[in-house]
């Protein structure tokens, strides 16, 4: 295990699994996921397909029921009426009403909350005023995610869950959902979200935390995420022992891939430097850049747990 | 820890229920697919088979039954079509499970839809009882639309309880197919609508919800009805819990829990044995509502007026060769008097008749006889009187004295000769009795057909009735084979007539 909450202990988990086990039939969806979230941050949970960040979310709404460990929502049973008033929640696949308005839509799930915003509030703060009054199912899909978007808002909950928020947005409507969140966590709301857009995680989250197979495969601030993807890789022809190589101490790893040596390194030019001095008949030379979306890659399909990033260890990632 | 701020006022929580509910009515009457069948359709099918099809002004009898069994139509529907389909709908679409994450309160998914099925449901009974006053000319007390309201908003609950099951079980797309798979052949087979033709069928009428709602209407607006009120009840108490709890149980596995959280851990057994033991106790109910609401087989939806009709496949057989093209009937005498009774007999001046008829050749338990007694109306010298009791045992009893104007000593009916009254337009007589309301029923050639029907009540004091004969519904006054005079309500009678006259 490789997250390591025991820091967040005497902190205040807003929402927190512990251990959490959940099987479907015979696949296990959850693998003993430990997750937290803090007050007053985005975090953003990535992983892929089937990674288990669904069942996570749905853990710590209630909506299903852990076969081992624990789920809290505010230190309460997530099914507690009392814990759902204090969050919003935004679904990936809701068919909504289509005959009912958003200004309506909006309106239904304040009540349920013991200070919401007004209807007219949240049309306002995302814009809306145009399709406020119109069909549900005459809106577009962007449209449709948006209204979406302001019902989760419209309790003024302390923790927002949102899946997938930004599918379907074009690029004005995801500033306006990005600048909202921005507003919201600046106001003290701690928003947990699940993304396919890295950039999207890159650029909203304090915090990333990596799902693969039920469990947590990599978790750090974005910072320590960007410094994982500011390794390169130095591919080259080379004549030198792999010992010579790994005991140099910039490299972080070195794979044999069809007859060449890949070095991962976050100092690439004092790799080359040392490399060009160690062996003068080094050849076909080429240094690549790991993008955000090729550490995402890596660090998923990695197999050793250690594929976390630097400082990961550490076990304490505020 | 718990935050101040997740405090919730009462006055919040109740206005979120009721907001849920008027979201629920907001988008129910935005609903074509909804609003349409059940409150056009049931106001249209009575409109064509309670008002045009079965008589108008005056068959008062009739037309209030239409009434109670049309408005039972249309209480089957928003709670079917309201649980059934959009549940299906929304269980598919994430809606359900969206709604289980927010804080809404507990049950409020349950009371929004219910009372939704209620106002749709008093929308549609107030509409065709509109269409009575207005297109029918029915004669419906205010105690009557009110008992009506009553029993056909309270009647939808049953309905909501069948729909909710079938929409935690089915898809959204076939749950408008399967809904009405249960809605239509449910309401034709509990009897509700017209006669059942098959006498298996007839018997098994009380397994239908719709059977018994339909029996509490009619008995709603005084007309006879079978079973007690009791029975009925407890057969709808019964399915409403039964398939409540199956429901709950079926979207609870699936993780929708619309009552509130999902117990765990020792809470479970013993909510598991409660629900057991409710369904128990609904089946139950079921089991004592459907024996007592048993109805053997309504023969015909006539009212028989021979004394003692016989073989019943001679009369289907010679009323098929007799249609409304048979010949008019022979002239009516030139005497307006039909009888007067004053010479203590219960002869008329010319026919066959009085005589006392009940429905033991129909398979019915019902009694009746009859005699002639002293002080008539106006203190003349004699009067018929006819008493007995309408047994349950049938639907559609209809018991009394009947005169046939051109009536042969044979009790088959098919035998009677028919008389053309077309010349007279008014039947009056003097009725006096216990306070009940009776029927004349005039019949044409056929015995299967609805005869003309007139109601009237029979007070304590001598009182003139007269029939309109030209606004009666169903009356061809060429072809009149039988005038009778008699009760459908189910109990002990006693009426007398005197001095009819037809001029």
């Amino acid at each position: 295990m490789l997250y390591v909450m025991e820091d967040d202990m005497s902190q205040q988990s807003l929402a927190r699994l512990a251990g959490a086990h959940k099987r479907f039939g015979a696949v296990k969806a959850l693998d003993g996921l430990d997750l937290a979230v803090n007050r007053g941050e985005m975090l953003a949970l990535l992983g892929p397909n089937g990674a288990g960040k669904s069942t996570a979310i749905a853990l710590l709404l209630g909506l299903q029921r852990a076969d081992s460990g624990s789920a809290l929502l505010f230190g309460e049973d997530p099914q507690s009426i009392d814990a759902r008033r204090r969050i919003g929640v935004m679904m990936q696949e809701v068919n909504l009403s289509p005959v009912m308005h958003p200004r309506e839509m909006v309106a239904q799930v304040a009540s349920y909350y013991p200070t919401p915003y007004a209807a007219a509030e949240v049309i306002k703060r995302l814009s809306l005023e145009s399709i406020a009054n119109r069909p549900y199912g005459k809106l577009s899909g962007g449209q449709k995610r948006q209204v979406q978007f302001g019902m989760a808002i419209a309790g003024r909950p302390e923790l927002l869950f949102l899946d997938e928020p930004s599918v379907g947005l074009d690029v004005h409507a995801r500033e306006v959902l990005w600048r909202v969140l921005r507003d919201l966590v600046h106001e003290g709301c701690s928003i947990v979200l699940t993304t396919h857009y890295i950039e999207e995680a890159e650029a909203l989250a304090d915090r990333v935390a990596v799902v693969k197979h039920g469990r947590l495969v990599a978790g750090g601030s974005v910072d320590e995420i960007r410094a994982y993807v500011s390794r390169k890789n130095i591919l080259c022809r080379t004549t030198l022992a792999r010992e010579i190589i790994t005991g140099w101490p910039e490299v972080q790893e070195l794979r044999e891939e069809s007859g060449a040596m890949n070095i991962t390194t976050h100092d690439a030019e004092a790799v080359l430097r040392l490399l060009l001095a160690a062996d003068a008949k080094v050849s076909d030379i080429e240094v690549r850049r790991a993008g955000l979306a090729e550490a995402f890659a890596e660090i998923t399909s990695a197999n050793q747990a250690d594929a976390s990033p630097g400082g990961a260890h550490s076990g304490k990632l505020q | 820890m718990s935050n101040a701020s997740a405090q919730m006022s009462r006055s919040r929580v109740f206005a979120a229920y009721l907001g849920d509910i008027r979201y629920e009515l907001t988008k129910m009457a935005r609903t074509p697919a909804f609003a349409i069948p059940t409150i056009i359709f049931p106001a249209m099918f009575y409109l064509l088979f309670g008002i045009l099809a079965g008589g108008g002004r005056g068959n008062a009898p009739f037309a209030l039954q239409a009434l109670a069994r049309w408005s039972v139509f249309g209480a089957m529907a928003p709670g079917l079509f309201g649980f059934g389909v959009s549940l299906a709908f929304e269980r598919e679409q994430g809606l359900l499970i969206l709604k289980q994450a927010l804080p809404m309160p507990p049950g409020s998914y349950l009371i929004g839809r219910m009372f939704n099925a209620m106002v749709f449901v008093c929308i549609s009974t107030l509409l065709l009882l509109t269409i009575a006053v207005t297109m029918g000319h029915v004669p419906v007390t205010l105690g009557q639309a009110a008992r009506i309201l009553f029993v056909d908003a309270l009647g939808v609950l049953p309905f909501c309880a069948i729909g909710l099951f079938v929409g935690s079980l089915i898809s959204g797309q076939a749950a408008p197919a399967i809904i009405n798979l249960i809605y239509l052949p449910m309401a034709f087979l509990s009897g509700l609508l017209f006669p059942l033709p098959i006498r298996i069928l007839q018997q098994i009428a009380p397994v239908w919800p719709s059977h018994h709602l339909g029996q509490l209407s009619l008995a709603a607006v005084g007309a006879p009805a079978v079973g007690t009120t009791a029975n009925h009840v407890a057969a709808l108490v019964g399915v409403t819990v039964l398939f409540f709890v199956l429901a709950m149980r079926r979207l609870s596995s699936r993780g929708i829990n619309l009552l509130g959280p999902a117990p765990t851990g020792a809470v479970f057994p013993l909510r598991r044995a409660l629900n057991m033991a409710m369904m128990g106790i609904a089946i139950g109910l079921i089991i004592i509502g459907v024996v007592g609401g048993t109805a053997p087989p309504a023969a015909a939806s006539t009212a028989a007026t021979s004394k003692d009709a016989t073989d019943k496949e001679d009369d289907s057989a010679a009323t098929d060769a007799e249609s409304s093209a048979a010949p008019v009937g022979v002239a009516a005498p030139d005497t307006t008097l039909i009888a007067d009774f004053d010479n203590g007999s219960d002869q008329a001046s010319y026919g066959m008749g009085w005589n006392a008829f009940d429905d033991k050749s129909r398979g019915g338990n019902s009694t009746t006889s009859q005699r002639v007694v002293a002080e008539g109306a106006g203190h003349s010298k004699g009067a018929l009187e006819v008493s007995g009791d309408v047994g349950t045992a049938i639907q559609y009893a209809f018991v009394g004295t009947s005169f046939l104007p051109n009536g042969k000593p044979t009790p088959d009916f098919s035998q009677q000769g028919l008389m053309n009254y077309s010349s007279r337009h008014t039947l009056r007589f003097f009725a006096r009795g216990d306070g009940q309301n009776y029927t004349v029923a005039i019949s044409g050639p056929e015995l299967d057909v609805i005869p003309a029907m007139y109601g009237f009540n029979a007070g304590a004091d001598w009182q003139e009735v007269i029939v309109p004969l030209a606004e009666l519904g169903n009356l061809d006054l060429e072809r009149v084979k039988a005038i009778s005079v008699g009760t459908m309500a189910p109990g002990p009678f006693r009426f007398q007539i005197d001095d009819v006259r037809i001029e």
